[in-house]
């Protein structure tokens, strides 16, 4: 791992395991690997990290798991986003929108009047 | 990336172990890491290494979510419990809606039980248990002096050497308390006062909420007069002024109020005006006794350590004294104890007897329940072989019993709030309902009781289904069969609630007997035909020596015997039955006045006007009564009662004899008191009660003794009419009198009867309680025997078609509820007599242990238990062989 990879901000993570699951059912590995292929290695994100964030997740009823046969045959613990998964989703997209936007403003501005 | 899964579930996938759940996801990912890799061409021991290294601390992550998942696990199971429960109540609530005859039965049932139990405790608990509400309730005790003929009043020169000398008490107050007419208000107001010594307020430490208590000045004779009035007095009949500067009074004095205490103080009985007893003339002869008297212990003095130093002081005051002096020590008794006196005993007996008819209502329950959980048997034993557990069976069953229990116990409630308000006017004095009513504590018992009561009916019949095995079970609800062991049970409950019933039964009807007994006795006057009406004569108007409170007597009496219908009239300074007070000592000529060093004469003192003799129904035995010629200014004569008589003239006639009070009207022995000449005997009354012995008294006329004797007097009239049609005229000649007198009216047995308030209240509660447990035993007994007939119906069948007559079927039938119902019988019987004791206090005139009332008892029950088993028998008896051999 190199310098240029990120250090995810807390409380991201939960953000993006719910967006994963917004597309559809997944198992652990799969969100991982999806995570993994979308930021495009940028993201340090321990692995194992994720499977204490899914229980959490699973805790606070935003998501549920069910054990399904995979596609490789084998039994997987399969999560899928609840209705106050979805709810939560919206409200955790929107806030991180607005945070963004508004520490970009505040790192692009130029200094007026008010600091000279 | 792939998500296509094989939508099939995994069987029992929910109930894999937490260890098993998270190893087996955690693995999962490392496999397809491994494979993942491998893909891109690595060996397997290199693709390992790197999954691993990827993962992280794979055993800490293990850990981490083995917690949470256990967490979660456990909030789950709790949530379920929940679900369950609810759904439990739902079904509970559906199936006792289904069967609105049961359910209406059982609710009420319980709710007689529960509310009787919750209106006795609430009066004990307001009356017996609450503390006082004054400052350090358990340091405050009565004071009595005690002498020959018991203990009572103390007479107030004693009462000032008690005070001064004991060092038991940190407070002594004595009191007397009245009804007074007070001037001042809008109208003339009837209010109860209360003259009190220096003390009281040390005594009850109360501050007031406007004002200011009367100074030690102010307790003395010649001040200038002021008065406290209650904060409900100031509030509803002053008009809640800030200021008190103008407010006066007219009570016997022109009093200034300069305070106003704190609300709900009310001691003695009720008292909303107070006033210094010093402001009147006292009495000092040491035989007179006039208060009452009341004290504030040191914090760790005993009330027997307080009364044997009292003795100590009483028997030094003795020689110095005597003949004039009566008490032989002193009777200190904690003021909760006092106040309530004689209800005690009644009360605590009525609440064993609500919590007796309780135990026969659950009984009564239990039965019914069971009952019906056999004939349900069918429905849960498919349920059970369905897949619900026992003990999810179990629950639904004491799910619905609670249900049961929380409705009973809400009906109950409701129910003793109710009979609270029943009960209040017919309440003796002791009892003050105004500080009783359903409280925190009385509905923490209420939900209390509940509880209980859902073990007790609930559990049993719940373990009695769970345990019987499915297969027993189908095939008894399949065959009807009533099983030995389930009908041991009934009868084992039938036999309780007979047995609860006899006892309550048998004690209603000893204390109906004994109130009986009381109202039998011989009063020595007769009540029917006549009127009693109180007068009470404003001192301001009518000064405690003049000559107009006699005036007013004669003239009242005037016009009432002039009414139409009245037959006689005359009044009396205190009526029978309205306590001994007031009392004294009699010098009797030719006899020494004190043989034995104490007074022998102490005898119950009546001042009389017009024709009260006749007027009371007391026929004179010998001589005559008062007649209109026993003047002012003639010879001075009296009238006394048998016992008198018997007492110091016996074998003797009586008339012509001379007596003389001594210092009963004088502040000293006053040698000027003349001679009175006995010229009648006549009935003796009864004074303290309807119980009490006939104490000897003696009978002065009005205008032969000092006029103050006579400013409240009762009125006897005896009229030819209905007493009640005399009410208005009698209210009208009063007001052509003096309009400003008020009067109250009653009938002679109203007054009689009100003497026996608690006698008759203690008779009707339980009265009650005996009839309704009686009432219960009658269905319960039904109840079981018509389900035991159904059940039986096929045995019955075949005895029917083997040849078996109805006599036979209906003995068979009766037989078995007598199996039950006798030793019920027996046991009653057995429990009436333990219980004898406790009643033997309340009773008057009548054994405990009386035959009669125990064979009207178990008679009525079998009697009971008969009727009800005779519609079942009857079934029984119509049975048609074969449409019940044919029933499945």
């Amino acid at each position: 791992m190199t310098d240029k990879q990120l250090r995810l901000l807390k409380g991201t993570f939960d953000v993006l395991i719910l967006k994963t699951l917004s597309w559809g059912p997944a198992h652990g590995y799969a969100i991982s690997r999806w995570l993994r292929e979308c930021s495009g290695d940028e993201l340090i994100i321990e692995e194992g990290a994720l499977y204490p964030a899914l229980r959490r997740l699973e805790e606070r009823d935003w998501i549920e798991a069910e054990w399904k046969l995979s596609e490789s045959g084998r039994e997987a613990r399969v999560y899928r986003l609840t209705r106050a998964g979805h709810r939560a989703l919206d409200r955790e997209v929107t806030a991180w929108r607005r945070y963004i936007t508004v520490f970009t403003r505040v790192l692009e501005a130029r200094p007026g009047g008010a600091l000279s | 990336m792939s998500r296509e899964f094989d939508d099939e579930r995994l069987p029992l996938s929910r109930t894999r172990p937490v260890a098993d759940d998270v190893r087996r996801e955690l693995e999962f990912h490392l496999e397809q890491r491994i494979a993942e890799l491998m893909e891109r061409g690595l060996t397997r021991e290199r693709a390992t290494a790197e999954a691993r290294a990827s993962f992280g601390d794979a055993a800490a992550v293990e850990a981490e979510c083995r917690a949470i998942e256990r967490r979660r696990r456990a909030s789950v199971r709790r949530a379920d419990r929940l679900g369950t429960l609810w759904q439990d109540i739902v079904v509970g609530f559906r199936v006792l809606r289904k069967n609105p005859g049961f359910t209406f039965t059982a609710i009420v049932t319980l709710a007689l039980g529960t509310g009787a139990v919750a209106a006795m405790f609430s009066i004990v608990n307001g009356v017996l248990l609450r503390p006082l509400p004054y400052a350090e309730p358990e340091r405050l005790v009565t004071i009595e002096e005690r002498h020959d003929n018991g203990a009572g009043s103390v007479t107030w020169a004693n009462f000032l050497d008690l005070e001064a000398r004991s060092r038991s008490f940190a407070a002594m107050t004595s009191y007397g308390a009245w009804t007074a007419t007070v001037i001042g208000t809008a109208q003339p107001l009837r209010v109860r006062t209360g003259a009190v010594s220096a003390g009281f307020f040390k005594v009850f430490p109360v501050r007031p909420v406007l004002g200011r208590l009367p100074v030690p000045e102010e307790h003395r004779l010649g001040s200038s007069p002021v008065a406290v009035v209650s904060h409900e007095f100031w509030r509803d009949y002053l008009g809640s002024p800030r200021s008190l500067e103008n407010v006066r009074l007219k009570l016997s004095w022109d009093v200034q109020v300069v305070g106003v205490l704190p609300p709900g103080f009310d001691f003695p009985d009720r008292t909303q005006i107070w006033w210094p007893m010093e402001l009147m003339e006292q009495s000092l002869s040491r035989t007179s006794h006039n208060w009452d008297a009341v004290g504030r212990l040191r914090s760790g003095i005993s009330p027997d350590a307080a009364a044997r130093e009292l003795d100590q002081i009483l028997a030094g005051l003795g020689p110095q004294y005597e003949p004039d002096f009566d008490a032989t020590g002193a009777v200190v008794t904690g003021l909760q104890t006092a106040q309530t006196g004689s209800m005690q005993q009644p009360l605590l007996l009525l609440l064993a007897a609500s919590a007796v008819f309780l135990l026969a209502a659950c009984s009564n329950l239990a039965s019914g329940i069971l009952a019906r959980g056999t004939a349900r048997l069918g429905e849960l034993t498919v349920r059970s072989a369905l897949g619900a557990t026992r003990t999810r069976l179990a629950r639904q069953l004491l799910t619905e019993s609670a249900l049961l229990a929380v409705s009973g116990a809400v009906a109950g409630l409701l129910l003793a709030g109710g009979l609270l308000r029943v009960l209040t006017p017919l309440a003796p004095a002791e009892v003050r309902m105004d500080r009783v009513g359903i409280d925190g504590w009385v509905a923490g018992f209420a939900v209390g009781i509940a509880f209980v009561a859902t073990l007790l009916f609930g559990l049993f019949p719940a373990l009695r289904l769970s345990s019987a095995s499915t297969v027993t079970a189908l095939r008894e609800a399949a065959v009807g069969m009533a099983s030995r062991r389930r009908m041991r049970v009934w009868n084992l409950l039938v036999a309780a609630e007979v047995a609860l019933a006899v006892a309550l039964l048998s004690g209603s009807v000893l204390l109906i007997k004994s109130f009986g007994r009381v109202m039998e006795s011989d009063l020595g006057f007769q009540p029917e035909g006549a009127v009693a009406l109180a007068v009470d004569l404003p001192s301001v108007n009518y000064p405690g020596r003049s000559s107009r409170i006699s005036a007013f007597h004669l003239a009242a009496l005037e016009r009432i015997t002039a009414l139409p219908g009245v037959v006689a009239a005359g009044f009396v300074n205190r009526p029978p039955l309205h306590g001994n007070g007031p009392t004294g000592s009699m010098v009797v000529e030719g006899k020494p006045f004190d043989p034995s060093g104490r007074f022998t004469g102490y005898s119950i003192y009546r001042v009389t006007g017009g024709d009260y003799f006749r007027a009371m129904g007391m026929p004179v035995l010998k001589g005559r009564g008062f007649g209109p010629g026993d003047d002012v200014s003639a010879p001075k004569v009296a009238v006394v009662d048998q016992a008198f008589a018997d007492r110091e003239w016996p074998g003797q006639d009586p008339l012509g004899k001379r007596v003389k009070p001594a210092g009963m009207d004088s502040n000293s022995e006053d040698d000027s008191e003349p001679w009175f000449t006995v010229v009648g005997v006549v009935p003796s009354v009864r004074s303290s009660g309807m119980t009490d012995q006939m104490r000897p008294t003696y009978y002065f006329d009005h205008r032969q003794r000092p006029p103050y004797r006579t400013a409240a007097v009762t009125y006897a009239v005896r009229t030819s009419s209905a007493p009640e049609d005399l009410f208005a005229p009698l209210r009208r000649v009063i007001r052509e009198v003096d309009p400003e007198v008020p009067v109250v009216l009653q009938t002679m047995p109203q007054l009689v009867s009100r003497t026996v308030a608690d006698r008759r209240f203690t008779m009707l509660v339980l009265g009650t309680f005996g009839g309704l447990a009686l009432l219960l035993a009658i269905v319960g007994i039904y109840g079981v025997v018509s389900y035991s007939v159904a059940q039986r119906t096929r045995e019955i069948g075949v005895r029917r078609a083997l040849g078996a007559t109805p006599g036979r079927v209906s003995r068979l039938v009766l037989g078995s509820t007598l199996a039950a119902v006798v030793p019920g019988l027996v046991l009653g019987a057995l429990l009436t007599l333990a219980n004898s004791r406790a009643l033997g206090a309340l009773l008057y005139g009548v054994s405990p242990f009386d035959l009669p009332t125990l064979t009207i008892a178990v008679g009525a029950l079998g009697a009971a238990a008969l009727v009800a088993s005779l519609v079942p028998a009857w079934r029984a008896v119509r049975v048609d062989p074969l449409i019940a051999m044919r029933s499945e």
